[in-house]
């Protein structure tokens, strides 16, 4: 679209010699995936994960705000229930089972893959909800690529990333720093805590990331030996809410270190992947005022092969092995505890004329004992021969492994909790039409029905402090659509892109007599969540108008309570100038144009109106 | 459209009206019930306040916010009356507000306070506010709402009982000991060491010191009932509870200073002049309940019990008779927790 202008010229990338990793649309076959444009990705170069997210899909982010913690829902599934990868590898603490949206600085990633559902379970297990796989990866071609994108915006917010690509048809290296301080010290109005409102200034919100990734690719026509290192931290404090008493003195720092070793082979029918990787995330998290002083450390030893082999012209089948250690020091557990398990996924994928079918079956050893196994199918239908019209449909039942937080933390773990796990059913209808010429159509809807079991849910029990148990039963259904229409005639370039999801999820009952939670929408999750983006360009002035709707979101769980719904609208122009082998690219952003007072979480503000100023230049030699 | 204009208008004629058929709270207030502060979940600042009338025998919720447009805080922790006003403290707000106690508007609030949790009254004038993580004892001036400083009593602090001159001020999280405070100069004078996480405390109708020691919030240590002389400062009696896995709380006691009250698996009750604690329990515990504080009305002994359910959809109240017969269960807000009686002489349950 017209946002900034990919700098990486994804388009010519059709020479690619060899086989990735990521067969992304060729894979499991009646299941939902989608790859996000990769002009939008550019326009986030100096954004995170959930802002993106929340603004381009029907994710549903839950955000503390500016600096705060933001987790995914997916469907109305809780924010563990989210995979989240790099380049297939699960990049999750396995301390929380979950990841912070907030602390993915998108500049960093080159595609970002969303596996929705049951399609999560080509990546790995415990993604019910979805899985968002973050993509690395290199442009094989002679050239030498230097980009700068710096920004300086509202509430004191600096940024800049750098990217640097060199290499040639056999070796390429990849090289992106990033760094964005934040002072996040919005004007808010506080309805809260006098009769009359007052206007007050966000404190303590401050954050600084810093990251890189460098990554290394030799190809020798048959093979491709990658090594690639992610390195980040960041330190923020945490903002209170309005209601609690200031200065608590509440920070949290971050530190994750991620090592990956991949071997990519083709030989004759099959195809070979070897991947090894270490995983080491730090989070400590300290509260002067309460005196608490927490200290985790994880690290996660993992190693994945997978062989994929066709089967005469139609048939494919692919053999995944993915062994997994984890150990967490904390002085919240007992002792340095560790978890080994190894899961086995077999799959098939079948494509005959106008049917695709697919199956999967995955086995998780945990620790000596096999789990239930899970499995999926799908099967999917080409209308019209020749034309990308589908109907897709397919039923899963995925699990998830508790997070050792839930097993091992003191006090409350309990190390006896079970997996949960997910009947997922899904039909789609997807199409893709390219009219007369200059016309293009994107359609998507999607319908979809989960029945989550044996959740863990933290909650009080015979004791004073509050225990995990498989308690907790949810329902969800819903509708996800999206649709993109492009027009591009001479020096005009005119898209629209929407989304809209519907979700209903409900807690499915317990065993407490006259539970008024039961049936009742789960707290924090839009029964409506919209986003549409306009966007035009003319030669070298393009600008865009970005529009999002939340609806209201209940906060208490019997319903009684609910922070209302908003709209935001966003507001992105700029120019961009080439000239030889450079370009230049001045963009401005003006972020909730409408100065709209709102709300994610309960007495948590968000800022008004705010500016940004990004200059992306780039050189490519 | 002229009709419709008409039904608009008759539809809020009928709205009004119900609205001034609505009895005022502040009716219901002056005439006797219980205050229920409901504490809401940590950090999303959904407590509020009820009230149980006796004139109508039901609960009247969202009080604070009805009276003054805006939430009460987050963690609102205890609430006491002096005068005419209502001091309630607002944990994790570190804050107390004031409100008339009949018409529950906004007096003043106390701001700036670290994590209190307790209200006290020294005098006319004076109270003191425990902290459930600073080391100091806050002293609130009653006349012009505000902190007029601190005792140092280096330990944090939670329940504080009052006899004579002497301030006994229990040292909960992680502590063993009563401190004892001379209220004349706020001067921490003694200690007194009773069991792990001493809890809750009141005083028998011979003025005897009656202290729950918990045992620790992770069960680490035995529970502890522990007799003190308040004259003397000495440990008087001491009951062990049989297991770790007993963590009674909330310690009352009847208008008699006869019965003791606590809460452990259900209410049990135990006579002062008791040689042991009591085996059973004296209101069971249903399945699905999950009783979390208790009062006792200090005219007619009814015995009042919050149940805080799953300590995320709204709780109850449930009120027995003195003799534990049920009399009636009302929907609270979310995680009933202290009560506090304000009663008329004439307020009975008959």
């Amino acid at each position: 679209m017209n946002g900034q202008l990919s700098i990486e010229k994804d388009t010519f990338k059709i020479k690619e010699v060899i086989i990735s990793g990521n067969k992304f649309n060729s894979e499991a076959s009646g299941f939902k995936k989608k790859s996000i444009d990769s002009s939008i990705l550019v326009d986030y170069n100096n954004r995170n994960l959930a802002d993106m997210l929340s603004e381009n899909t029907g994710i549903f982010i839950k955000s503390y705000g500016m600096g705060g913690t933001a987790t995914p829902s997916f469907r109305g599934t809780g924010a563990g229930h989210t995979l989240v990868a790099w380049n297939g590898i699960n990049i999750g603490s396995p301390m929380l089972g979950q990841t912070d949206f907030s602390l993915i600085q998108v500049g960093l990633i080159d595609d970002i893959q969303i596996y929705y559902g049951g399609a999560s379970m080509i990546i790995n297990d415990g993604g019910l909800g979805g899985a968002i796989n973050l993509v690395t990866k290199p442009v094989w071609n002679k050239e030498t690529l230097i980009s700068l994108n710096t920004g300086i915006g509202s509430f004191g917010q600096y940024s800049g990333l750098m990217k640097v690509r060199a290499g040639n048809y056999n070796l390429q290296t990849v090289t992106k720093c990033y760094f964005q301080n934040s002072e996040n010290n919005f004007r808010y109005l506080n309805k809260e805590e006098g009769p009359e409102p007052v206007w007050q200034t966000r404190t303590d919100n401050q954050l600084r990331i810093h990251g890189f990734i460098q990554e290394l690719y030799f190809n020798n026509k048959k093979n491709i030996t990658s090594a690639k290192i992610w390195y980040q931290n960041s330190d923020r404090n945490l903002p209170a809410s309005m209601l609690t008493q200031p200065n608590t003195g509440e920070k949290q720092f971050d530190e994750s270190l991620t090592a990956m070793l991949n071997y990519d082979a083709s030989k004759g029918r099959s195809n070979y992947s070897f991947t090894s990787a270490w995983i080491m995330n730090k989070l400590n998290y300290v509260n002067r005022l309460a005196s608490i002083d927490s200290r985790n450390y994880s690290q996660i030893l993992t190693a994945k092969a997978s062989l994929e082999n066709s089967i005469g012209v139609n048939t494919k089948l692919k053999i995944v092995l993915d062994a997994q250690s984890s150990e967490v020091k904390s002085n919240n557990y007992d002792h340095n505890t560790t978890r080994n398990t190894a899961t086995l996924a077999v799959s098939a994928d079948r494509n005959v004329n106008r049917y695709g079918t697919s199956i999967l079956f995955r086995e998780i050893l945990d620790k000596d004992h096999f789990l239930i196994p899970d499995f999926n199918a799908g099967a999917q239908f080409r209308l019209i021969d020749g034309k990308e019209y589908y109907f897709k449909a397919s039923i899963s039942r995925n699990s998830k492994i508790p997070s050792m937080n839930d097993m091992y933390w003191v006090p409350g773990g309990n190390p006896d909790l079970k997996n949960e796990y997910a009947f997922i059913y899904e039909i789609s209808y997807e199409m893709k039409q390219n009219f007369s010429g200059p016309l293009k159509l994107i359609y998507n809807v999607s319908v979809f029905r989960y029945n989550i079991k044996d959740m863990i849910q933290w909650h009080p029990g015979v004791y004073s402090y509050w225990s995990a148990d498989n308690i907790k039963k949810v329902n969800s259904k819903g509708v996800e659509s999206s649709l993109s229409l492009d027009y591009t005639l001479n020096n005009l370039r005119t898209g629209v892109r929407a989304d809209y999801s519907y979700t209903i999820a409900q807690a499915g009952g317990s065993n407490i007599e006259n539970d008024v939670s039961s049936g009742k929408q789960l707290m924090y999750i839009p029964e409506h969540q919209a986003n549409a983006l306009l966007s035009f360009g003319y030669k070298i002035f393009y600008s865009s108008w970005m529009f999002n709707f939340t609806g209201k979101r209940y906060i208490t769980v019997d319903n009684s309570k609910y922070l209302p719904g908003y709209i935001l609208n966003n507001l992105n122009t700029g120019i961009k100038l080439s000239l030889k082998s450079t370009s230049i690219d001045i963009n401005f952003e003006v972020r909730n144009f409408f100065n709209i007072n709102y709300q994610s979480i309960a007495y948590y503000p968000l800022p008004g109106r705010s500016y940004m100023v990004k200059i992306l230049f780039q050189l490519v030699k | 459209m002229k009709n419709l204009v008409k039904i608009v208008i008759v539809s809020l004629l009928i709205v009004s009206c119900n609205k001034s058929a609505d009895y005022p709270i502040s009716n219901y207030i002056l005439r006797g019930g219980a205050f229920i502060v409901n504490e809401g979940n940590f950090r999303s600042g959904n407590g509020s306040l009820s009230f149980y009338s006796y004139d109508s025998l039901k609960i009247f919720n969202d009080l604070f916010v009805n009276a003054n447009g805006r939430p009460l805080g987050d963690v609102p922790n205890s609430m006491a009356i002096k005068g005419n006003n209502a001091y309630i403290v607002v944990n994790n707000s570190g804050k107390i507000e004031i409100i008339d106690q009949s018409t529950l508007k906004s007096l003043a609030t106390i701001q700036g306070l670290n994590s209190p949790r307790n209200i006290s009254f020294i005098s006319d004038n004076k109270a003191y506010v425990s902290s459930l993580y600073s080391d100091s004892v806050a002293i609130i001036n009653l006349n012009t709402f505000s902190i007029s400083g601190y005792i140092n009593i280096r330990r944090t602090s939670e329940s504080i009982a009052i006899a004579g001159n002497n301030a006994f001020i229990a040292n909960w999280a992680q502590g063993k000991e009563i401190m004892v405070v001379n209220t004349t100069n706020d001067r921490l004078v003694d200690s007194i060491e009773v069991g792990n996480e001493p809890e809750s405390m009141v005083f028998d109708r011979y003025g005897m010191l009656w202290v729950l020691c918990n045992g620790g919030w992770m069960r680490q240590y035995y529970a502890k009932l522990v007799e003190i002389n308040p004259s003397v400062n000495k440990v008087v009696k001491t009951f062990t509870f049989p297991t770790k896995e007993e963590s009674p709380t909330c310690l009352k006691i009847d208008g008699l200073g006869q019965t003791l009250y606590y809460l452990d698996d259900g209410v049990r009750q135990m006579d002062i002049n008791s040689t042991s604690l009591p085996a059973t329990t004296f209101i069971i515990q249903e399945s699905g309940e999950s009783f979390y504080k208790l009062g006792i009305n200090p005219v007619n002994s009814d015995i009042f019990v919050t149940d805080a359910v799953d300590n995320t959809q709204r709780g109850y109240v449930l009120i027995f008779k003195n003799d534990g017969s049920f009399v009636t269960k009302q929907q609270a807000g979310i995680i009933p927790g202290s009560m506090f009686f304000k009663l008329t002489f004439e307020t009975t349950n008959d």
